[in-house]
């Protein structure tokens, strides 16, 4: 009799908790009743379809050399034509012209997303990535090596961003994968300081000096303790920061000091056509401008839903 | 610990912040190899062998020196005012002088915004956080939102559209000049001796509004002035819009402080609940921000200089960048550097004053 009832408890399916999933979606619950958070979510999401669209079946978006404006181009050099309906898709949203040759807004503006998302997502991450790590093992080590990593912060928040970029993208040479270094150099002290600050507070939690007590080493405790802790603020500045990176990345476009004036990318299909903008006609800035500004605007309204989230002051 | 202390405090720690600026702008200068630094000494026509003018533009240069005493070395010629010459297409001659030259417009440009953004942000974050989820509420939210993700040559470049002279034709509100520092015609036939046509500068200030006001030149400094509205307009835009987001936040964030309905139930007027006990509290997270914002909206003068061909500081540097004047980019981030942690150090006694908790 015993022996049944054991066999039947052992077979009634075990439901098996997952603590940090449920969180997870229980935050993302919580994401979704925020209506502008959601908005930013959807607009994103879109950006970031069309980005991968381009990588994966660019044919679909009428993009064959990406990585050249000209392939896009029509050689004539006629004032350009307003967005209308009358010229098929790729003329929807209007021509710009430079050099004598015509180039749809629509398409270049989808290829250029491409690289926008792509690189200022690649500059986040890695950013992130450094900064975070070494953030937070100089926070939780402390001593000579957190005074270090301070001094070294503070020395590269002493310049403006946008000039240290450039004396970096000058020392390095005035390419696009240059300026990428270049941000990358730029952003990480942001990350290092976010997570250096976390860690101290970690550092003084009852269950980091248990595990300390029962032999933990720096490198676990960091791992297994901080870094777990610290991901939600960073991820939340992360968000934020896609949109500054991506501005920022447009601004050098936009400035000339990156010296490929073929590359599709939205600062730079702008500086292009703003000499258009003298005569009055309005496309060849607005139009891409619009594209640069829905993906930031959208991408830091998902980042203040998710700080108001994530925060457990605020939650639930 | 009283405010003079604390300001002694901060100001000496300024020394290490400037040693490693200094340190940093070193950095970039050794990055470069030798025979980079050494090529404008030597002369290929001349008699004496190349490797012995290599070699003697290396021992000028104090090349031959270990690194940490060359950087003494660059602090003294940084502090000396031996800052090297920079040659590019606006600008040929001493750094020293061409950032004097520039300057002014920059600082210029990034003080009357922040003057002017401080001054409508205080009053509007207010109105806008006393009353959060009304509709001013709402619309002050979209705006700034939208003006904050808008990068600065777009905003510079939307209002160059929208207010341009000459820009659409028929626009009645295209009455802005868009690219310069003042109209040539207001100069007159016969340019003053303060005034210089081929670099279109001004002295002493080299500023032309201040100039011209200086010298009793009304019709320049009234075209000067006109001349600044656009740039300025875009750059105070963009920081309002920071400005007005940390208010705000700020402002709904204290007026859920307990001290808040302490002084509301206690019937404390609520115009001076609002003025005592929120705006104040909601003030300090501001004032924590606005270095970095500062930073910020000394990256946006380089950009709005651009957009406007307003020649200041940020066009020089650009300028030294693109025409590889490697002199003139170490002086100009230098500057930029010092101009930021000059900016800091106020924001830092700010805090303090307003905030008596930081002092101790």
């Amino acid at each position: 009799m015993v022996d049944t009832t054991v066999m039947q408890a052992k077979q009634l399916p075990v439901k098996k908790r997952h603590p940090k999933l449920e969180d997870y979606s229980h935050t993302f619950r919580l994401l979704l009743k925020n209506k502008l958070a959601l908005v930013g979510m959807i607009i994103t999401t879109f950006y970031f379809i069309i980005a991968f669209l381009d990588l994966v079946f660019p044919r679909y978006l009428g993009v064959t050399n990406a990585s050249n404006l000209l392939s896009f181009s029509i050689p004539t050099a006629v004032t350009p034509i307003g967005p209308s309906f009358s010229h098929g898709l790729p003329g929807l949203l209007g021509y710009t012209e430079f050099y004598s040759h015509q180039y749809p807004l629509l398409t270049i503006s989808l290829a250029a997303i491409k690289f926008d998302i792509g690189y200022s997502l690649f500059i986040v991450l890695i950013g992130a990535g450094i900064g975070t790590v070494i953030g937070a093992i100089a926070g939780f080590k402390g001593g000579y090596i957190d005074e270090i990593l301070m001094r070294i912060t503070d020395v590269f928040f002493s310049i403006p961003f946008l000039i240290l970029a450039l004396a970096f993208i000058f020392l390095l040479g005035r390419y696009i994968i240059m300026a990428v270094y270049a941000l990358l150099i730029v952003w990480w002290p942001t990350y290092a300081r976010l997570a250096r600050g976390q860690a101290l507070y970690i550092k003084s939690m009852k269950y980091v000096e248990a595990a300390t007590a029962s032999g933990a080493s720096t490198v676990r405790n960091v791992f297994s303790h901080v870094l777990p802790n610290v991901l939600s603020p960073v991820f939340v500045q992360i968000s934020l920061d896609l949109g500054s990176i991506m501005q920022l990345f447009a601004v050098l476009f936009y400035l000339g000091v990156i010296s490929d004036p073929y590359f599709p990318e939205l600062g730079n299909i702008i500086s292009l056509g703003q000499n258009w903008l003298g005569a009055g006609l309005w496309w060849p800035v607005i139009i891409p401008g619009i594209f640069i500004l829905l993906f930031t605007v959208s991408i830091n309204l998902l980042g203040d839903g998710l700080r108001d989230v994530l925060d457990p002051k605020l939650r639930r | 610990m009283e405010l003079r202390y604390f300001i002694i405090r901060r100001l000496l720690l300024l020394i290490p912040t400037l040693l490693g600026l200094v340190l940093l702008v070193f950095f970039l200068l050794r990055m470069f190899p030798d025979t980079y630094l050494v090529a404008r000494f030597v002369n290929p026509k001349s008699p004496v062998p190349i490797s012995v003018q290599y070699a003697n533009a290396k021992a000028a240069l104090g090349l031959n020196y270990p690194i940490f005493i060359q950087y003494f070395f660059y602090l003294k010629a940084l502090f000396t005012g031996q800052w090297g010459t920079m040659s590019t297409s606006i600008y040929t001659g001493s750094v020293l002088k061409g950032i004097e030259l520039y300057f002014p417009a920059t600082i210029q440009l990034a003080l009357f915004a922040t003057i002017l953004s401080i001054v409508i942000a205080i009053p509007l974050g207010t109105y806008i956080g006393a009353r959060p989820n009304s509709v001013a509420d709402q619309t002050g939210r979209v705006f700034s939102l939208a003006f904050y993700a808008m990068p600065v040559f777009l905003l510079g470049l939307l209002l160059q559209l929208l207010f341009g002279q000459n820009v659409i034709a028929g626009n009645p509100l295209g009455v802005l000049p868009i690219a310069g520092k003042f109209s040539f015609n207001a100069v007159g036939a016969i340019p003053p001796p303060w005034f210089d046509p081929s670099t279109g500068l001004t002295g002493p200030t080299h500023l032309p509004l201040f100039d011209a006001l200086i010298h009793g030149d009304w019709k320049l400094a009234y075209s000067s002035f006109i001349y600044l509205i656009l740039p300025v307009v875009t750059l105070t835009l963009s920081l309002l819009a920071a400005i007005l987001r940390f208010i705000r936040a700020g402002m709904v964030d204290a007026s859920n402080q307990e001290y808040v309905k302490t002084a509301r139930s206690k019937g404390v007027p609520e115009s001076l609940v609002i003025k005592r006990h929120v705006r104040k509290n909601a003030l300090i997270p501001t004032v924590t921000v606005l270095g970095l914002l500062f930073a910020g909206l000394l990256g946006g003068v380089v950009v709005v200089e651009t957009v406007f061909n307003y020649y200041g500081m940020g066009i020089l540097a650009l300028n030294a960048v693109i025409n590889v004047a490697i002199y003139g980019v170490l002086g100009t981030t230098f500057v930029f550097g010092v101009t930021l942690m000059a900016a800091n150090l106020i924001v830092d006694i700010a805090y303090a004053f307003i905030d008596p908790r930081i002092r101790y």
